[in-house]
């Protein structure tokens, strides 16, 4: 192999591209000529700058974010642009409370603009009270399914203790618990646990993930309360303030904020998370330290208002126990990981949803777990336990959410017979995995 | 099938502004990489990267080239670690302290112009490189997703990272930092 055939191979042979034969002429090429060997070395060193550089981000996904920040961006009147005249609402963490209507001390002689006024002075204190932080931590009662999703609320489950700590400074730390799944920061890497069996991680710190960013909005109380009054005054969602006594006997400033998720009713996702529901926030503060003392968070359900989380308990610059933010995962965990290529990826790469759907439930019925987990990873004993053996009714057509926009999710619906005679008739939400385009579920099952 | 950015900048103009998540899809990993190099941890390189995301949307009419999408983002989003630097200074109790960290933000700027020189390849060089490092495909997984000739994949490597070595070289030289072609 001489010089130029050499050059033009480089790159195939530090990729290992190249057959046997070729790979040996071109390495001994390389023993015996300085100039292609200094090529070499430049190349698989740039190579390797490169792979460092891909996997400081191989975990990052800021789609979802982003464009929920956009859309809170859109929402503020001076930013009349494209995306606002779509999404003409702000789908973020709502505001709410009807509860204290009884308590409420009339403000009504105040015009909208006025209301606005004192509301901001009152929230712009507590921002400022809680400016310089060192830890927070936040505990409240929800409505949800214990080991579902951090944002999922129903207003017919009962109330689950949900809790958040967080550590600021120069190496910030978190943790976030429900009873069926807690979610960690140690600084270093990012942890999910999954009851009893199922974990994923992301091998780097995270500012939130795992679902958890509306607690951590409410732990960010500045931003946090900044966005709830341009929000309600971009919309013209109705705001309230109130000077009540609490029951400690101090004097407490409520702010109360209706909001909309701008979604249509019947939207599938509708009032199924918190980004995705109506509600009515209500905020207390307390007028001696001017910190927040209390959130209250009413859902508008078709049933009529419900309270579906409580903050009751929040603990400033209190000193954290070290161990929170460690996880210790029990032996035989399931890992959730990358989704990989596959030698025949591009069948599966074009498959509608209701083929994905129909793939993965037939394999489910055939226990085909290797052919079911292209689709369904990891799939837990008691998964497999559940699905195995089951009886495909009938598989529908999909259809979107309003905020399939962003998410991109696609719903499926399926009837099916378990094994145990039980006939379950429900939506399987999809979604394409970015890397393999492979559609992967992501609930609803 | 994958559009190009100038493609995907325009759909977002012209009523689809679902599709700029497929550039935030397409930028986010080399966005991100580029800005923890200049900030002071992660968490902060991902809140970085979203107001820089967040910023070019909101920008994106006054975008002159769109092809030039993410050497234009590179600019916002080192106008944008200068500002967090900057923020961070104003909470820096000692003067003296914030006076003395002042040149870091340049000097770490200079030191990792990596993602800079990705962004100014051809766009067919730089989706290969992309996918290849960032998205962390080999050279056939790449071949397949953009349905090109394994070959083909290898030899636009090659010629993208002599393009990427010369870049770098001529900005060691010149001590210069991120190439921004145009303001938001």
């Amino acid at each position: 192999m001489n010089c130029a055939e050499c050059r033009d191979n480089l790159v195939a042979c530090a990729e290992g591209l190249l057959d046997h034969s070729e790979e040996q002429q071109c390495r001994a090429h390389l023993q015996t000529c300085a100039a292609c060997r200094a090529e070499y070395t430049a190349v698989t060193s740039l190579q390797q700058r490169l792979v460092a550089r891909g996997q400081a981000a191989s975990e990052v996904n800021l789609v979802g974010t982003v464009m929920r920040r956009i859309q809170r961006e859109q929402s503020k009147p001076e930013r009349e642009t494209i995306m606002s005249t779509i999404l003409k609402h702000r789908w973020g963490f709502g505001l709410g409370a009807a509860g204290f209507a009884a308590v409420v001390v009339s403000i009504s002689l105040l015009g909208t603009s006025k209301i606005q006024a004192a509301a901001a002075e009152v929230m712009a204190k507590g921002a400022q009270a809680a400016a310089k932080l060192t830890s927070i931590h936040l505990r409240g009662q929800l409505r949800t399914p214990p080991a579902d999703n951090f944002s999922a609320i129903n207003p017919d489950a009962d109330f689950v203790t949900v809790e958040l700590w967080k550590q600021f400074g120069t190496e910030p730390k978190w943790r976030v618990e429900k009873p069926g799944r807690i979610a960690v920061m140690d600084g270093q890497s990012t942890l999910l646990f999954i009851k009893p069996d199922e974990a994923l991680k992301i091998p780097r710190p995270s500012s939130s993930a795992f679902d958890t960013q509306w607690l951590h909005e409410l732990a960010n109380l500045s931003q946090t309360l900044t966005d709830e009054l341009g929000a309600s005054k971009a919309h013209g969602w109705p705001v309230t303030l109130a000077n009540v006594q609490g029951a400690d006997g101090k004097p407490k400033s409520v702010i109360t904020v209706e909001a909309t998720s701008g979604l249509l009713t019947g939207d599938y996702l509708k009032n199924k998370f918190f980004g995705t529901a109506d509600t009515r926030r209500v905020y207390v503060f307390d007028d001696q330290t001017e910190v927040l003392d209390s959130v209250k968070i009413y859902l508008h359900a078709a049933s009529g208002d419900k309270l579906i989380f409580e903050l009751d308990q929040i603990d400033y610059n209190q000193p954290v126990d070290s161990g929170l933010f460690q996880l210790q995962l029990p032996a035989g965990v399931k890992w959730a990981g990358q989704m990989q290529m596959l030698p025949d990826n591009e069948k599966y790469a074009t498959l509608t949803p209701e083929q994905a759907a129909r793939a993965l439930l037939e394999a489910c019925s055939r226990e085909d777990w290797t052919e079911a987990a292209k689709f369904f990873d990891p799939l837990t004993a008691q998964e497999k336990e559940s699905l195995g053996g089951l009886q495909v009714i009938s598989v529908g057509t999909h259809f979107t959410s309003a905020i399939s926009l962003i998410s991109g999710a696609q719903f499926v619906p399926y009837e099916i017979k378990l094994k145990n005679g039980e006939t379950k008739k429900f939506n399987l939400s999809l979604k394409r995995d970015a890397r393999t385009r492979r559609w992967f579920v992501d609930g609803g099952i | 099938m994958d559009l190009t950015d100038k493609e995907y900048v325009e759909r977002c103009r012209d009523g689809h502004p679902e599709d700029f998540g497929r550039l935030v899809e397409r930028y986010q990993k080399p966005l991100f990489s580029f800005l923890a190099s200049r900030v002071e941890n992660f968490p902060q390189a991902e809140e970085a990267a979203q107001e820089s995301m967040v910023r070019a949307f909101l920008s994106l009419k006054k975008l002159r080239k769109p092809e030039s999408f993410y050497c234009w983002l590179l600019g916002i989003a080192g106008r944008v670690a200068k500002e967090q630097f900057r923020s961070g200074l104003r909470h820096q109790p000692d003067p003296d302290v914030a006076e003395a960290l002042m040149p870091a933000i340049s000097d770490s700027a200079e030191a990792y112009p990596l993602e800079a020189a990705i962004a100014v390849l051809p766009e067919s060089h730089r989706q290969v490189i992309l996918l290849r490092y960032y998205e962390g495909l080999s050279c056939q997984e790449v071949a397949t997703r953009l349905g090109l000739p394994l070959g083909t994949v290898t030899k636009t490597l090659s010629r993208a990272y002599a393009l990427l070595r010369q870049d770098l070289q001529a900005r060691e030289r010149a001590g210069q930092t991120v190439n921004q072609t145009e303001q938001p």
